[in-house]
């Protein structure tokens, strides 16, 4: 199932849809995002992933990360 | 007979107050609470209302005259299409911006005017409203009359009149906020807010700030227009202060909900509209001062010590202003310059001695900033002249469920939209003071669907091309480009790889 998320990345300036799966892992939606918010922040890999302040493992799926449609997380840059 | 004689001003002091005790109808019938607002009073609450410049129709008219006249001849000597090709032409990209953003919501002003014109509870507060309603009226018309004369040399100029009726997302923001402010609030809620709020304590910003920097600017007629609609939005705007005060005698608490939701629904308004003009579509060396340092002088001095002077108190969200006012408009204008098909006119970026400038005025907040240009910076050294879509979005953003406006508010380290759920709906927010404003009043917000969920509902197209093409009334020649196409003299552009070139 598709999951619509509003992702954050650090550094950028404003918030963008990420058009996820439910079985997508977190990891993926986070390179979704840093590729997407290209033009304004450079690249990077090193990422951490938090939802609801917490950080997760990237390799959970956007249900496992307990993420519903329209919801958001946000990468932080290491 | 005797009033045949009477002087000028015995005459207005009779003819100004108009007001009756109803003998065969019941005041509320004619003041229905439904319309009048809240809260509602007998009569004789409000007699004391008093506003203080008052006028005649005859005066009025005699003095609108001589506006019109002085503003025509500024028109036929300095508003010829040479005059205006030779302004720089980021300015002229500023005058786009706001050429737009006037002549309707002027317009819609000139509804909320004739409401308070028959439902306003006083006698002189409705004929002040009956002249405010033919002002506004009057600024609908100039920006309409002065700009349609470039509409041919230059099609983002159609958009002083075209914009409002689009679903480019700016047009949404704007009629969001000027929907519920000037057509649909009730004679009091139009006083606090339009007249209070916006008007003494935000357009001064617009009229005053923006038309000194007109003047440096060398667009003298721009600065005349401005001049000349901000005498009558002074008149007017005074309006607001009585009626807020007999507000705050009968309701304190419903008082400061307005000026607490007015004030920052105004504000996300203003600083684009004003905040990118003034910071980047502005000429540096003819730059007075800073946005912030105009809505310093402008905004919070004058504006606090009325609402303090009142009794009330600074709203709520105050610290998160004052963070919005080192970030937002900054935040917005990286985030439309990124996606600058998305709008109807072109947007520059700073060079060298802009960035010097904007880190002088900005010391709190300009180094988060720094990483975003050199980015930009950097992509257009890669890229040609003129391919704008090399240094641009295509992803969908996000928009707040409240004002409409992309999610930039915060900082580029920690953005604070903040999402509620709401009978079943997911709802997100750019900043609390949005999501307050929202959870006042659900059933009045609950059913506007931003521009994600519009695509995400399959009422509009995913895609960013088709998007703009077929939803928001853009095209190839009115959408925002880099205004001077990527072509910056101190870009260190990357010389191109011959054999790439040969693959």
């Amino acid at each position: 199932m598709l999951v619509p998320l509003y992702g954050f990345l650090e550094g950028d300036t404003l918030g963008l849809l990420v058009l996820a799966h439910d079985t997508m892992n977190m990891g993926k939606a986070a390179e979704l995002l840093v590729q997407a918010a290209k033009p304004r922040v450079t690249q990077t890999s090193e990422i951490r992933i938090v939802v609801n302040g917490l950080e997760i493992n990237p390799s959970l799926t956007v249900a496992q990360a307990g993420l519903t449609a329209l919801a958001r997380f946000d990468v932080r840059r290491n | 007979m005797e009033s045949q004689h009477a002087s000028g001003e015995s005459w207005l002091s009779l003819a100004r107050k108009l007001d009756w005790d109803f003998s065969y109808v019941d005041e509320r019938d004619v003041f229905p609470a439904e319309i009048c607002g809240k809260p509602w009073l007998d009569g004789n609450a409000w007699r004391s209302w008093d506003e203080p410049y008052k006028t005649s129709y005859s005066s009025y008219v005699a003095t609108q005259h001589e506006k019109e006249q002085s503003l025509k001849t500024v028109d036929h000597v300095l508003g010829r299409l040479r005059d205006f090709q030779s302004l720089d032409v980021a300015w002229l990209n500023g005058l786009k911006l706001h050429a737009a953003a006037l002549p309707l919501a002027e317009f819609a002003a000139t509804i909320g005017n004739l409401r308070a014109a028959r439902f306003g509870r006083d006698g002189a507060w409705r004929a002040a409203a009956a002249l405010g309603a033919l002002d506004e009226c009057r600024h609908a018309q100039i920006p309409l009359r002065m700009m349609h004369k470039l509409v041919r040399w230059d099609r983002q100029f159609d958009w002083t009149h075209k914009f409002y009726h689009t679903n480019c997302w700016v047009a949404i923001a704007a009629r969001r906020l000027f929907d519920e402010l000037l057509l649909f609030s009730d004679p009091i809620e139009f006083a606090v807010a339009t007249n209070f709020v916006f008007e003494t304590g935000f357009t001064n910003l617009q009229f005053i700030g923006l038309a000194s920097i007109a003047e440096e600017s060398g667009d003298r007629l721009f600065e005349q227009m401005t001049m000349s609609i901000q005498t009558d939005e002074a008149r007017h705007a005074q309006i607001g202060l009585p009626v807020l005060e007999t507000v705050i005698k009968h309701d304190p608490e419903y008082a400061q909900y307005l000026i607490d939701k007015w004030f920052w629904r105004s504000w996300v308004v203003f600083a684009i509209l004003t905040g990118f003009t003034m910071d980047y579509l502005t000429p540096v060396e003819k730059r007075k001062a800073s946005f912030k340092e105009f809505v310093q002088e402008w905004v919070l001095d004058q504006f606090l010590t009325s609402i303090e002077n009142l009794g009330l108190k600074k709203p709520w969200y105050w610290d998160t202003f004052l963070q919005s006012l080192d970030y937002y408009h900054h935040m917005v204008y990286a985030s439309a310059y990124t996606y600058r098909a998305t709008v109807w006119f072109d947007l520059v970026v700073p060079g060298p001695g802009e960035l010097h400038w904007l880190a002088e005025k900005y010391p709190n907040s300009w180094k988060s900033f720094e990483p975003v240009w050199n980015r930009i910076h950097e992509q257009w050294e890669h890229c040609d002249p003129g391919v704008d879509f090399g240094v641009h979005g295509t992803s969908i953003v996000g928009f707040c469920n409240m004002c409409q406006i992309v999610l930039c508010q915060g900082t580029p380290e920690h953005n604070t939209a903040c999402t509620l759920d709401h009978k079943g709906q997911r709802y997100i927010f750019c900043s609390e003071p949005c999501k307050w404003i929202f959870e006042r009043e659900p059933d009045r917000y609950a059913g506007h669907k931003d521009l994600v969920k519009r695509v995400l509902a399959g009422e509009a197209p995913a895609n960013l091309v088709q998007l703009l093409r077929t939803y928001c009334s853009l095209d190839f020649d009115s959408w925002g480009k880099d205004a001077r196409k990527g072509e910056y003299p101190w870009l260190r552009r990357q010389p191109k790889d011959p054999r790439k070139e040969e693959g």
